[in-house]
């Protein structure tokens, strides 16, 4: 199975495989689309709205509720100083009057911006009626569904250019094919310099996206830290160092965009920087009312993007298993930028309280591994073969692929030492039991 | 990253409140104020249209002050009639701030006032109540990110050499209201001496992450954080944590010292302004050099074509010069409206 995520779009246009440009997050004025959000009261509608921004691919600058506690000055400022290309507004007839009032601190702060944001409302006629005559001069676009406004932003961000695949629909593509492959729900996690996005596909074709700007590994590896800490990042390094020195890493990584790691010191930080952006991208997502257990508990999941091209799949394959935490057994599958998608890996993960056995069926036969809780390894079983597991709580069936099947007792929600002292060992622990460091632990 | 005379633009953000604020067309020199205005707290809505029972199309002709007024409290701010006249007054000292749609009214109190100032000597090529755009020429540096808000001062170097780093026992408040060039690093120690002593801003090759988050909180990023408060202004030229200044980019600080200069902090921009001739200024892209998880280094280039000719330098005095400001074009009178 390939699944196009790169930077070359397969199939647009050309036959021999070398399509268009696939473009990362900017839009067609060079940068990303900066959006603002006017929600309603009601959690529902904050959530909904946070759904539309995830969605969209686009950098949410400011964030209003219909009850701000902000008075109009305030708010008004707050959305100059953010300067919005969008504004999107979510809400019910009882927000109508405050998200107008909100609108008057919009023609406030923004009246005179160039050029004027662009509203879009995802409301009832009646409440997109009365809320037009507040949205002069901007302009104001009602949609009747979240896809339509979605496809809008989308649109925006194209800036004309029909042509420019956007990297979060080519994502999305991805899920949905392999998803329709498995006639299973499938995960595409894409991390890239400056992006991080989960699109949860359905067999039925149905999709749930989020896509979070600024947040990666390169452009957006400043971002991680400010959203994660700088402790969060840290504790997935297997050495010591100072918090200083890593901040200063992650701070000069934006100046050198595309670099590639080629020291494992480098390696093992994307990878720590990887493990927080998607475990920071799960908490938004289920903050915006996605589903995320279904996000974790995916039968097929595919990886994109720098975290697919890390030098080996052993390292992909923790990243995944350390930031997402998959509940469920899982064929993982990763495609890097410049090559085809390629089966790693299946994770089997159990929690068990005492020692138990998982029973490991294929069609040369059968075995029986013991588990114990905090075991994490690898169990050879051949390259790319049908397994089936039971036992210990576990249940499913899948395919190894290259590494074989990862047992995972560490259980959830996966906890690691303060101390550096016993979390040292522990994270190098994990790192040797995918070949994911050299032997001696140390940074190269 | 390399030094470069040609013509720039630079726009001010204003915030709101503004008073009044310099024309297109006018020239500025950079310290000039271009805007002034005044900072508001929480602003009351008042009835207007329907107090006087008009239709809110109507209301605009029937307001007596211009929105963007200072008003006090009694003050008529539209009427209607003559012999039954019905007003709709200011309750409170402040600002009339914004015309609502329905023809509402908000008047906010002053608590403070603002001003802008000018980052370029130039031309001012677009003005309204959101942004002052100076076109103007200059030398310039494009640095790597900059933090709080824009400075402007006389260039002085605060190091001997570009790989020193900028002690803070250099500062005290005989440099108050320079630009001081720290070398290949300043301390988060020197960052707030500095600001403590009235300097208007640092330039350094790099400065520590750990000391921008002591001085700007956790939340600061290397995109930079440009500011209006009061706090430090720091440019960090070329990465972050130590960085050796190359030549190239060393001695034209040399050359340009005494002369004006402005930091820009939302284009992480220094701007020189001096006619001397210091070379044709070239150095290498970030690419060539930026190697490795440390700070980006750049290999310095031929020191012939760096080197600046310091005997030349036309170095001016910082002046600040008369505020001449116009009124805001967009606060139309309420007859224009």
């Amino acid at each position: 199975m390939t699944v196009s995520t790169g930077t070359e779009a397969r199939g647009v246009g050309a036959p021999d495989g070398i399509g268009v440009p696939v473009e990362q997050t900017l839009v067609g004025l060079g940068r990303s689309l900066r959006l603002a959000l006017l929600h309603g009261r009601e959690e529902a509608s904050r959530r909904a709205a946070g759904q539309l921004a995830l969605a969209s691919g686009a950098e949410v600058v400011a964030r209003i509720r219909a009850t701000d506690p902000r008075s109009f000055v305030e708010a008004a400022q707050a959305l100059r100083d953010a300067r919005p290309d969008v504004v999107v507004i979510q809400g019910g007839p009882k927000d109508q009057d405050a998200l107008a009032e909100v609108l008057e601190a919009l023609r406030l702060g923004c009246g005179a911006q160039q050029p004027l944001p662009r509203i879009f409302g995802l409301v009832d006629t009646g409440v997109a009626h009365a809320l037009r005559l507040h949205a002069d001069p901007f302009e104001f676009e009602r949609f009747a569904a979240a896809s339509e406004l979605i496809e809008a932003i989308r649109a925006v961000r194209r800036a004309g250019t029909e042509e420019t695949e956007l990297r979060d629909t080519v994502i999305e593509d991805g899920a949905r094919a392999l998803a329709t492959t498995n006639g299973t729900t499938a995960l595409a996690v894409d991390v890239t310099e400056r992006s991080t996005s989960l699109v949860l596909a359905r067999a039925d074709g149905r999709v749930e996206a989020a896509h979070f700007v600024p947040l990666g590994l390169g452009m957006g590896a400043d971002h991680v830290v400010v959203r994660a800490s700088l402790d969060n990042v840290r504790r997935w390094l297997p050495w010591p160092i100072d918090a200083p020195a890593l901040l200063e890493r992650v701070f000069n990584r934006p100046r050198r965009p595309g670099d590639v790691a080629t020291t494992e010191a480098a390696v093992l930080l994307e990878m720590a920087l990887a493990r927080e952006a998607i475990a920071h991208a799960l908490r938004d997502a289920a903050d915006a009312g996605l589903d995320v257990a279904a996000m974790r508990s995916s039968p097929a999941i595919l990886i994109t993007g720098r975290v697919a091209s890390l030098p080996k799949a052993g390292q992909s394959l923790l990243v995944l298993v350390d930031g997402l935490e998959p509940s469920a057994v899982s064929t993982v599958f990763r495609e890097p930028d410049e090559g085809r998608a390629e089966r790693i890996g299946m994770v089997v993960p159990v929690t068990p309280r005492k020692s138990a056995k998982i029973k490991i069926v294929r069609a040369s036969g059968r075995s029986v591994a013991r588990v114990d809780p905090g075991t994490f390894g690898l169990v050879s079983i051949g390259d790319d073969v049908d397994v089936a597991v039971n036992g210990a709580g576990i249940r499913g069936h899948g395919r190894s692929g290259e590494l074989g099947v990862l047992i995972d007792a560490r259980g959830r929600p996966l906890w690691l030492p303060e101390r550096d002292g016993e979390r040292i060992p522990t994270v190098a622990r994990w790192h040797a039991a995918l070949q994911a460091i050299a032997d001696d632990g140390s940074p190269t | 990253m390399t030094w470069r005379r040609e013509q720039w633009s630079a726009d001010h953000s204003l915030p709101i409140g503004v008073t009044k604020r310099a024309a297109v067309g006018e020239l500025v020199r950079a310290g000039d104020i271009i805007a002034a205005g005044a900072t508001l707290a929480a602003a009351l809505r008042v009835p207007g249209a329907r107090r006087l029972g008009l239709s809110p199309s109507d209301f605009d002709r029937e307001l007596r002050v211009r929105v963007g007024s200072d008003v006090v409290t009694g003050t008529v701010l539209a009427r209607v009639g003559r012999r039954f006249a019905r007003s709709v007054t200011a309750p409170i000292d402040g600002r009339l701030l914004h015309v609502t749609v329905d023809g509402d009214l908000y008047i906010a109190p002053i608590v403070d006032r603002w001003t802008v100032r000018a980052t370029l000597d130039g031309v001012v090529s677009r003005s309204d109540d959101a942004i002052v755009e100076i076109e103007g020429e200059a030398w310039c540096f494009q640095g790597a990110a900059a933090y709080g808000p824009d400075a402007i001062g006389e260039l002085t170097l605060g190091v001997d050499g570009p790989n020193a780093d900028l002690a803070p026992t250099r500062i005290d408040v005989r440099l108050s209201g320079r630009i001081i060039v720290g070398g290949a690093r300043v301390s988060a120690e020197a960052i707030t001496r500095a600001h403590a002593c009235g300097i208007a801003g640092l330039v350094a090759g790099g400065v520590p992450p750990a000391g921008l988050r002591v001085v700007y909180g956790d939340a600061v990023t290397a995109s930079g954080s440009p500011s209006r408060d009061d706090r430090p202004t720091v440019l960090c030229l070329m990465g972050f944590g130590s960085v050796s200044l190359p030549a190239a980019v060393y001695q034209p600080f040399a050359a340009l010292a005494g002369a004006r200069a402005a930091i820009h902090t939302g284009s992480a921009r220094l701007f020189v302004f001096s006619t001397a001739d210091i070379g044709r200024i070239e150095t290498p892209s970030p690419d060539v050099a930026a190697k490795g998880e440390g700070p980006a280094a750049y290999a310095p280039v031929d020191r012939a074509d760096a080197d600046a000719d310091e005997g030349e330098a036309d170095r001016e005095e910082p002046v600040q010069s008369d505020e001449e400001l116009s009124p805001s074009s967009n606060d139309p009178s309420p007859a224009e409206r």
